[in-house]
């Protein structure tokens, strides 16, 4: 499903060399769910910008269902995120000036449904992350809790095979960090799709059936590979 | 759909800076708009005069303004082709009447006329307007229009005064004339009379405007043209009446400097506030494209939002502009009319503006390509926009070592290929490609040099204040995208001001030294009452007479008078040219000024004005063909001077060589040049004593023609300052728009400023000296620029728009006067964000969302 092979990142810094990943490799299959672990700075949102297709690596290569990401156009990436991928972030992300339809609508509107079709899955899919009750608010009406989980039904509104989640509760309390985290977990059995996720927090990681350990920009732990 | 969601919640939230916006393209489209819409009112109420006037005539003869002797009617008549032939002058009176102005009166041979123009007559002593000897017998008779006898209260036998060149006389109303047809002509304001009288009138002397000629039956046109040709020679013009609005469109033309500069500059203004707008936006939407990226909206549904936000912006101020601009040109005919009026004494009889559809609609497009094409590169910004920078906040987009390269080298590109067109190409396709390519060079080095700028100011700032100083441009260097969007703004809308001063201050300093070492005659003894106005002439004796008057030293005889030149009227100058040329010392553009003199004065050359060679493409040595009624006068150019007589061109000749080509020896200004010691107020009213008598005489000091040449040139500058003033105001808009942006912008990190312990005062003086090193870059790239934009508005004044060459000077005095307004600009915009950055919490600041 996922795979990357020797992939580098550096990053320039005015003259200054940022080398954020070095050499990762790693192979992810349709359905897995990992939990993507480290200290701060050790290139874990770098890496799953490269699985989204945000950005590109320096070097190597990043094969999604066997498409090479390096070699893509921006455009081409674009179209990649578009069909394949949902984001989750840290911060929401959500757009304040739609409501929680339009906000889930959103991708699929730009995969040209109608208004009509996108709306009535977006309502679907409020319902489904328990906010069926307010599709019409704004955002900034909502708790950090309510917000990330019309963060999660937009990322799922086009039914993407992979979802890529950076620190989804590290903005949350903890309690409502479990909740989404329960949420995450629930959706994931139901709709069966490919997740990493990003997090500080121990017992996320716990929860993920593979844990993958970055340190420096290299992975140092992998719990899918049995020792050393 | 929704996108259109995500642009009018924008929209709505910065309702006074888009209504700003848009108020700006309408102003662009409706001064384009009002400018077209005025020139065709004016144009088109000339045309109905012509029509009205011409009757049945199908060509007309004539030889520009100056006329031609009588005897050519008889060789006109003799011709089997032609049917009936009329003798015709025209010339617009002021009636003296309160409130009525000018009185365009038409003199005909009333023998013969009715084969041309029918008459019909509410009422009139029948005796005499059928039989037309009685009316010769009363040359005081004079037949008006119903209009115009209602409008004044005149019936039949009524009198009224009008100047002729024998002072004031008193007319007899012998007809009143029934509406439509010749009724029509300049909007009813019309009255005829006996040809012969009105020569009498004018001064002019046996000499008629125009013989109005009507064909006999299966004679084509193309034939009758031919035979008249053949029968007058080539120094007349043969064409159809329809032809004079054609003249008379180039003459309004002319007057299109002025137009299209208005035009030009309105639109551009427009297109600025766009840019402007458009790049602000952009800086404050990234977070919004950057997680539309992120959800797989690619480059060009980023770059189709904006663009269709400009174009609906362009809309909305388009339709506003091309109403507002339709409500204006009632106002602006009325203006072109009095100015074609004051400045080429065609007096102009204009109702109203109708509105044009295609033009409208043509208005209106320019305003939503103008608005598109201004949001292109901040669309293009937002297409290039990195999601994950975007959406990383407190991280600005940096440009990479090699970003700058590669700008350098486009602007390096950009600015070899500007210079190699200017000195390759000569058409103006190439030329204008030149100025295009300035402009995108300037705007490609712009980061490199705000950067620059900013290294090099910090040791004065850091001297300042040592702490707010540095960390005022390290906000600029780290944000180098949302810096250079600021200073591009503003060298954008300095180096529009620059020019534009630039332009109107060279003109202004030309028009000076011409009226300085040209029209320096102590006094102008003229029948007419204004300088520029020809209608009546003087005979060439009334100079001798002048120059016996004690205390003259010297009197230059002037005839003038428009010619049609291949087509245009341009002035011909008729004087003592050997005289003139130990009184008039102007710089020649071309040739020596020795040699030109003394050949003109012999008669061999001619010297033009600069106007009249550039816009020909004519160099000295050329030769120039005249049509004159002896047949073609052909004279080599002997000189090119500055000449703001006319604008499309002024041609300079001898006296005798008029007087034997034209065969008139009549004058419209006789310069007059004191004795030492004499004083010009006596001068003058012994003038008016010893020969004013019985004779329509005006004579006018140094001092009231100047007046009245800056008069004209105020209303004309009077439009340039406005212009000067809005540029700036615009300029100064746009510092406090990006301004604001970009300080409200940096609320979070200047809320961790405060988080860190800063000081209210110390983040406030940071955010000041920030606007203050904005503005300062902006000034010194603005003003850079404008030195070049200058040097492009010349030269296109130069090849286009009017033909004059003007001297480079950077309008330094101007340019002094925008440092302390734009940096106080730039304080005044940073004092808001300034108070509301150390107002709220620091807290408050580093919250997300
Ligand atoms: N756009 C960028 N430009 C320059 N350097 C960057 C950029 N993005 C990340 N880096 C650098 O790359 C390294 C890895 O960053 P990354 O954001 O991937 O770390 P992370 O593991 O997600 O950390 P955290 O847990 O704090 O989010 C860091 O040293 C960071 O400073
Ligand atoms: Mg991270």
């Amino acid at each position: 499903m996922i795979e990357l092979r020797q992939v580098w990142k550096v990053f320039l810094n005015g003259r200054r060399e940022v080398v954020a990943l070095r050499g990762v490799s790693l192979s992810v299959r349709r359905g897995e769910t990992v939990a993507v672990v480290g200290p701060s700075g050790s290139g874990k949102s770098t890496l799953l910008n490269l699985i989204g297709g945000l950005d590109r690596p320096s070097r190597g290569r990043i094969l999604l269902e066997g498409r090479n990401l390096a070699e893509l156009d921006d455009d081409e990436l674009a179209l990649v995120r578009r069909e394949k991928i949902g984001f989750v972030f840290q911060f929401f992300h959500l757009l304040p000036t739609l409501t929680c339809v339009e906000n889930v609508a959103l991708p699929l509107h730009l995969r040209g449904w109608s208004r009509r079709s996108a709306e009535a899955r977006a309502r679907e899919l409020l319902a489904l992350v328990g906010l069926g009750e307010r599709l019409d608010h704004l955002p900034e009406e909502l708790s950090g809790g309510e917000r990330q989980r019309v963060a999660i039904a937009r990322a799922l509104a086009a039914n993407p095979p992979v979802l890529l989640a950076d620190e989804p509760t590290g903005n949350l309390d903890t309690r409502t960090g479990a909740e989404i985290l329960t949420l995450l977990a629930d959706l994931h059995t139901r709709l069966g799709t490919t997740m990493l996720i990003v997090t500080h927090d121990a017992q996320v990681a716990r929860a993920c059936a593979r844990v993958v350990t970055l340190r420096d920009g290299q992975i140092v732990g992998d719990s899918s590979i049995q020792g050393p | 759909m929704l996108l259109a969601r995500l642009s009018w919640a924008y929209l709505k939230k910065h309702r006074l800076r888009w209504a700003l916006t848009i108020a700006g393209v309408a102003l662009g489209v409706a001064v384009l708009v009002a400018m077209r819409l005025a020139n065709q009112a004016v144009l088109s109420s000339f045309q109905r005069t012509v029509q009205g006037i011409a009757g049945r005539t199908q060509l007309q003869v004539h030889a520009g303004d100056l006329g031609f002797p009588e005897e050519v009617l008889e060789r006109v008549q003799a011709l089997p082709e032609v049917a009936a032939a009329a003798p015709v002058i025209e010339a617009a009176l002021d009636t003296g009447l309160p409130g009525q102005g000018y009185l365009l009166v038409v003199g005909v041979d009333m023998t013969g006329d009715r084969s041309i123009r029918d008459y019909e007559f509410d009422s009139g002593e029948e005796a005499i307007l059928d039989d037309p000897l009685v009316f010769l017998a009363q040359p005081d008779s004079i037949i008006v229009t119903r209009e115009f006898a209602e409008r004044n209260g005149l019936g039949v036998g009524s009198r009224i005064p009008l100047g002729t060149a024998q002072g004031t006389r008193w007319f007899t109303v012998r007809g009143i004339m029934r509406p439509g047809g010749l009724s029509q002509a300049f909007g009813g304001n019309l009255a005829v009379m006996d040809v012969y009288a009105l020569q009498y009138v004018l001064g002019r002397g046996r000499r008629f405007d125009r013989i109005d000629v009507a064909l006999r039956e299966g004679i084509s046109l193309e034939q009758g043209e031919r035979a008249l040709r053949q029968a007058l020679g080539p120094g007349f013009e043969i064409e159809p009446p329809s032809a004079r609005g054609r003249h008379f469109e180039a003459i309004l033309r002319s007057f299109s400097l002025t137009l299209n500069i208005t035009s030009l500059f309105a639109v551009l203004v427009g297109m600025f506030l766009i840019y402007n707008s458009f790049s602000v936006a952009v800086t404050q939407r990234r977070a919004e494209i950057g997680i539309l990226r992120a959800l797989g909206a690619d480059r060009s549904t980023i770059r189709r939002l904006f663009l269709s936000e400009a174009a609906v912006a362009g809309l909305v101020g388009a339709l506003a502009g091309a109403a507002a601009g339709w409500l204006m040109a009632q106002w602006v005919a009325s203006y072109v009319g009095r100015l074609m009026q004051e400045a080429y004494g065609v007096v102009q009889n204009v109702e109203g503006a109708p509105a044009d559809w295609r033009l409208l609609v043509g208005g209106a497009g320019v305003g939503v390509l103008a608005s598109v094409v201004a949001a292109w590169i901040p669309a293009r910004a937002a297409a290039r926009v990195d999601p994950v920078l975007a959406l990383q906040k407190g991280r600005h987009q940096v440009l990479s070592a090699g970003e700058y390269r590669v700008r350098r080298w486009l602007a390096g590109v950009a600015a070899g290929g500007a210079a190699l067109l200017l000195t390759a190409g000569r058409s103006p396709a190439w030329f204008y490609a030149g100025y295009v390519l300035i402009v995108l060079a300037a705007l490609w080095l712009t980061p490199a040099l705000a950067r620059g700028l900013a290294r090099g100011l910090r040791p004065l700032l850091a001297w300042l204040r040592p702490v707010e100083g540095g960390l005022a441009v390290d906000s600029l260097l780290q944000a180098p995208r949302r810096t250079s969007a600021t200073v591009a703004a503003l060298m954008l809308s300095l180096a529009m001001v620059v020019g534009f001063g630039g332009v109107a201050r060279s003109i202004y300093d030309s028009l000076v030294e011409w009226v300085e070492t040209t029209l320096n005659p102590d006094l102008f003894v003229t029948p007419n009452a204004e300088i520029a106005n020809r209608t009546y002439v003087v005979p060439a004796e009334l100079g001798a007479e002048v120059e016996r008057v004690p205390g003259v030293r010297q009197v230059q005889l002037v005839r003038s008078a428009r010619v049609p030149y291949q087509g245009v009227p341009v002035l011909l100058v008729a004087a003592d040219v050997a005289k003139l040329a130990r009184t008039v010392r102007r710089r020649p553009i071309e040739g020596d000024p020795e040699d030109m003199h003394r050949r003109t004065a012999a008669g061999e050359a001619t010297i033009v004005s600069e106007s009249f060679a550039r816009l020909r493409g004519l160099r000295v040595g050329d030769v120039v063909e005249l049509p004159a009624p002896k047949g073609l006068l052909r004279l080599p150019i002997a000189g090119i001077v500055r000449d703001y007589s006319d604008q499309q061109g002024t041609l300079l000749i001898d006296r005798a060589l008029y007087r034997t080509w034209w065969d008139d020896d009549t004058v419209n200004v006789i310069r007059v040049y004191l004795a030492p010691g004499a004083s010009a107020a006596e001068v003058k009213r012994a003038i008016l004593e010893q020969c004013g008598r019985g004779r329509r005489l005006f004579v006018l000091a140094n001092e009231e023609v100047r007046r009245y040449i800056f008069r004209l040139a105020d209303q004309w500058f009077g439009m340039t300052y406005n212009q000067i003033a809005v540029a700036i105001l615009v300029a100064v808009l746009g510092v406090v728009n990006t301004l604001t942006v970009s300080i409200t912008d940096r609320r979070r990190e200047l809320g961790l400023l405060l988080a860190v312990g800063g000081l209210r005062p110390q983040v406030r003086r940071t955010i000041w000296m920030e606007a203050l090193a904005i503005g300062l870059i902006g000034l010194l790239l603005g003003l850079a620029l404008g030195a070049v934009n200058l040097y492009y508005s010349l030269e296109m004044t130069r090849r286009d728009l009017a033909g004059l060459s003007l001297d480079y000077v950077f309008p330094a005095s101007l340019a002094a006067w925008l440092i302390p307004v734009i940096l106080g600009a730039a304080f005044l915009a940073a004092l808001g964000p300034a108070a509301a950055a150390v107002r709220g919490s620091p807290a408050e600041a580093l919250e997300y969302e």
